[in-house]
């Protein structure tokens, strides 16, 4: 195997990594592109739990839209507690002000029994739509993000991952 | 050229592909369908009493009761690509001043999963004609979403108690003139984008015919003339997994 690297010349090697860097930096650039085009800072989320069953199951895909500022009661929103970065996806079930007051919101888990009122932080009783949405659902996937899931809670998958595919990049051309 | 990884990894690209374009596929055939929700939704009774949000709160508020009438007919937004339709009933009041658009609350909803999604507890049980709703037999586990002999899609309920308590933010709901309770839905797809409500119509969708009722919220009445059940609450006897926390 290192027989091959070593054969490989410098300019062919520095074109190598160059190759790699332009995949990751597209990849990179599309994502920011579609953040942009959305509105939202995440716009695409994997759920991550079983609190949207069995509308969503963990491992879903969620695309979300932002620019939709006037929520309506049933969207699904992804937001995030004040002071904590975990997204949670439910569904907003009371709403009040608009207009000239913000908007705000009360969300709710279809498979929980309460709304989210508990969930929130201390002192807050509803969600403000310009702060602490990330945005609202308007497409899903099935079961294509739980490859996320594995990722994040098995941490050494990632490192195998990685290294998997630096070594095919580079093996493949002969 | 032709090693086991180079053509396991061609399979697998095509493999991709081709179930990307599937998907796709299903996801936009869903324009093809016809739709032709129908409901009539009639409020019966409404009351506002003095309540507290919880037992140890000292919060005094007012609270809106309510029962009401409801069959929908959205048997036709159940096409191939639909996996559950998510009902919901809300009520919404003019709000006390202009600048502002009325708040909105769901008092109602039910999770109606087609017949073809696997089996999952939280699942909306319709109350039959033989047990009255208040029981709680053996017979509702077997229930459905839909009464005997119909389909996913239809729901006919009478007198029919909310799920969520009614309130104001501000804690008064009394005399509010031109509240209106409407039905509304999500599809949720299998693949693909959700839709909610449509009023108008586009193409081969019709939109919602009825299920809109207009009410005024009473003046408050005083707890001695109310019947304690009438104040209670209602859950469609699913099976979600408790409290979010």
């Amino acid at each position: 195997m290192f027989s091959s690297l070593a054969s490989l010349q410098p300019r062919q090697l520095a074109a190598q990594v160059l190759n790699f860097a332009l995949v990751l930096s597209t990849a990179f650039m599309l994502w920011k592109g579609l953040s942009v085009f959305t509105n939202s800072s995440s716009p695409i989320v994997v759920v991550l739990s079983g609190s949207m069953e069995p509308a969503f199951e963990r491992g879903d895909l969620l695309f979300l839209w932002n620019r939709g500022m006037d929520t309506q009661v049933g969207e699904i929103v992804v937001y995030n507690v004040r002071g904590k970065d975990i997204p949670i996806v439910h569904r907003v079930v009371r709403r009040f002000g608009g207009g000239s007051a913000p908007l705000q919101l009360l969300t709710k888990g279809d498979n929980n029994a309460a709304d989210d009122t508990e969930l929130y932080a201390r002192g807050q009783d509803y969600l403000e739509r310009s702060k602490d949405v990330v945005g609202s659902v308007v497409g899903y996937v099935p079961f294509v993000g739980y490859v996320t899931i594995l990722l994040s809670e098995y941490p050494w998958l990632k490192t195998a991952m990685l290294g998997f595919m630096a070594l095919t990049v580079v093996l493949q051309r002969e | 050229m032709h090693s086991s990884l180079v053509r396991i990894q061609n399979v697998f690209g095509y493999f991709t592909s081709v179930a990307f374009a599937v998907a796709a596929a299903v996801a936009v055939s869903v324009l093809l369908s016809s739709q032709t929700p129908s409901a009539s939704l009639e409020l019966k009774n409404v009351q506002v009493v003095k309540g507290r949000p919880h037992y140890y709160s000292t919060k005094r508020e007012e609270y809106a009761h309510v029962k009401f009438d409801l069959d929908a007919d959205l048997t036709s937004l159940f096409n191939w690509n639909t996996k559950q339709i998510f009902m919901y009933i809300t009520a919404s009041y003019p709000s006390t001043s202009p600048s502002i658009p009325p708040p909105e609350a769901v008092i109602w909803d039910a999770i109606i999963p087609s017949d073809h999604a696997p089996f999952h507890p939280n699942t909306y049980i319709h109350p039959t004609s033989k047990t009255p709703s208040k029981s709680k037999s053996k017979n509702k586990s077997k229930g459905k979403p839909y009464p005997e002999g119909a389909s996913p899609g239809i729901v006919k309920l009478s007198n029919q108690k909310p799920k969520y308590q009614i309130t104001d933010f501000s804690g008064k709901i009394a005399e509010r003139e031109n509240a209106t309770l409407s039905l509304h839905w999500n599809v949720q797809p299998w693949v693909g984008a959700l839709v909610w409500t449509n009023t108008n119509s586009y193409g081969r969708w019709s939109g919602l015919k009825g299920g809109v009722d207009k009410f005024d919220f009473p003046s408050l009445k005083g707890s001695e003339t109310i019947k304690k059940e009438d104040l209670k609450t209602e859950t469609g006897a699913e099976k979600n997994r408790g409290s979010p926390a």
